[in-house]
């Protein structure tokens, strides 16, 4: 029993009273409370001083709150199931309303996540577009040129098997001794072709280009002028001429001369 | 004070009259506790206004949860002045109330309102009154943080610079003098 007497010297039950604990020390007290009866009255006798402590301090409220405060308390003879009935769909409305919204805004929301995703999508796909449509350009175009390389070297081939053209070579004088070609002749069909592929001569600047000629019967006959590019395969068309003894080159200022500059004959070879 | 007849009952018949959500026990829960439930308000909120808005906070949440109340565990009054401090307790705590110039000094309102309301005591516990001022100033003083202001013996203790000690004796010897006196 003495500790009980220092448990209620502690002064916890008074705490407990004014509710000053916390949620563990209550059961503790309440605890203790259902074990021992004296405490139970000992708690009765702090609740009757503090109730009488809180009665000291009444004041009389103003006579006009009593019917408030009394008509604000649902009674059992009124309207109370009434009331309930006709609160409950506006409570019901409302929560309608209040779910709806919320779900309108989750679904906005999801929808602006699908179309950004999707957006970023697109853009992706139109950018792998473009690169593809690029290296298909690249693709085609490299194909047309192999085509077209492929055309020449399939038509100087076609010249070199046809026994219809001489081929004659044309080898460089002391002015160009390096210098060397093929010049593919077909006196029936009046051909004359260049073959770019065994061309070799000295680079030319852009006032000049070469003119290649035809001696016939002792005179040079014009054959058309050409350039020398060595990124190209095939044979070129020259004019015609149905015969000759033997060809020449001359370097002419562009576009060519009537008549060759015979110091500037770079190559020569009969047939 | 007033012409009207209080309504009065025992304490059983208003449980029972309570439970019954009857208009008697209505109104005999209003005349009986009236007085003494917006005194506790007034004392901890000091704003006539705001006390009667609350003291018919504190009626309807007697009101609707009277289920909750226990007559085996505790009184009856202790549990409705329990609710009548926490609903002013909790109205002091919130931010328009604080924001309020009306919260200063507590010594100073708890004067006041002593001096202001002096009058309007119920004469039943005038002689109480008397008695009370036995009370030691400085066990008073920390009995009313706690009791009407909510606060903690933590927070009393640093609200007036004391030990904590200190402060959970003054509360007993505050209880203790009460009951001499009541008794």
């Amino acid at each position: 029993m003495k500790d009980l007497k220092a448990y209620i010297e502690s002064g916890v039950l008074e705490l407990y009273v004014l509710g000053d604990l916390t949620q563990s020390e209550r059961q503790e007290v309440e605890l203790m409370l259902a074990r021992h009866p004296e405490l139970k009255a000992e708690l009765t006798e702090i609740e009757k001083a503090l109730d009488l402590y809180a009665e000291k301090h009444a004041i009389a409220p103003a006579e006009k709150l009593r019917d408030r405060v009394i008509d604000s308390l649902v009674l059992a003879d009124e309207p109370r199931v009434f009331e309930e009935e006709t609160r409950e769909p506006v409570i019901k409305q409302s929560n309608f309303y209040k779910y709806g919204f919320a779900a309108s805004v989750a679904l906005l929301l999801l929808s602006i996540i699908v179309i950004i995703n999707l957006r970023s999508q697109l853009q992706e796909s139109n950018q792998r577009i473009a690169s593809l449509e690029l290296s298909n350009q690249k693709f085609s175009s490299r194909v047309n040129h192999i085509e077209n390389s492929l055309s020449s070297v399939t038509e100087a081939l076609e010249i070199y098997q046809n026994p219809a053209f001489k081929k004659v070579r044309l080898v460089g004088t002391p002015k160009a001794p390096e210098a060397s070609m093929v010049v593919a002749f077909n006196p029936a069909e009046k051909e004359v072709m260049i073959d770019l592929a065994s061309l070799k001569m000295p680079a030319t600047d852009q006032q000049h280009q070469y003119q290649l000629w035809a001696l016939v019967d002792g005179k040079p006959v014009d054959l058309g002028v050409f350039d020398t590019k060595t990124d190209t395969t095939g044979m070129i068309r020259m004019k015609a001429v149905n015969e000759a003894q033997a060809f020449a080159v001359t370097l002419e200022p562009r576009g060519g001369s009537i008549a060759p500059t015979l110091e500037q004959m770079m190559a020569m070879g009969s047939i | 004070m007033s012409r009207r007849n209080k309504i009065s009952l025992a304490e059983p018949e208003l449980i029972k009259a309570i439970r019954d959500r009857e208009k008697l026990g209505a109104e005999a829960l209003y005349d009986m506790y009236s007085s003494s439930l917006y005194g506790v308000i007034y004392r901890t909120i000091q704003d006539e206004e705001l006390a009667e808005d609350l003291l018919q906070e504190t009626f309807v949440k007697i009101w609707n949860s009277f289920s909750q109340f226990d007559e085996t565990k505790g009184r009856l009054f202790t549990w409705m002045i329990n609710i009548a401090r926490n609903v002013a307790i909790d109205k002091t705590r919130s931010k328009d109330y604080r924001n309020t110039a009306r919260n200063q000094d507590i010594e100073n309102s708890v004067n006041l309102v002593d001096a202001e309301r002096n009058t309007t005591l119920n004469p039943e516990t005038l002689g109480v009154k008397d008695m009370v001022e036995n009370l030691k100033p400085e066990s008073k003083a920390v009995l009313d943080l706690v009791y009407f202001k909510g606060y903690t013996h933590v927070e009393a203790a640093e609200e007036l610079g004391l030990p904590l000690g200190t402060v959970k004796t003054r509360i007993r010897i505050a209880i203790s003098t009460l009951r001499k006196l009541f008794n």
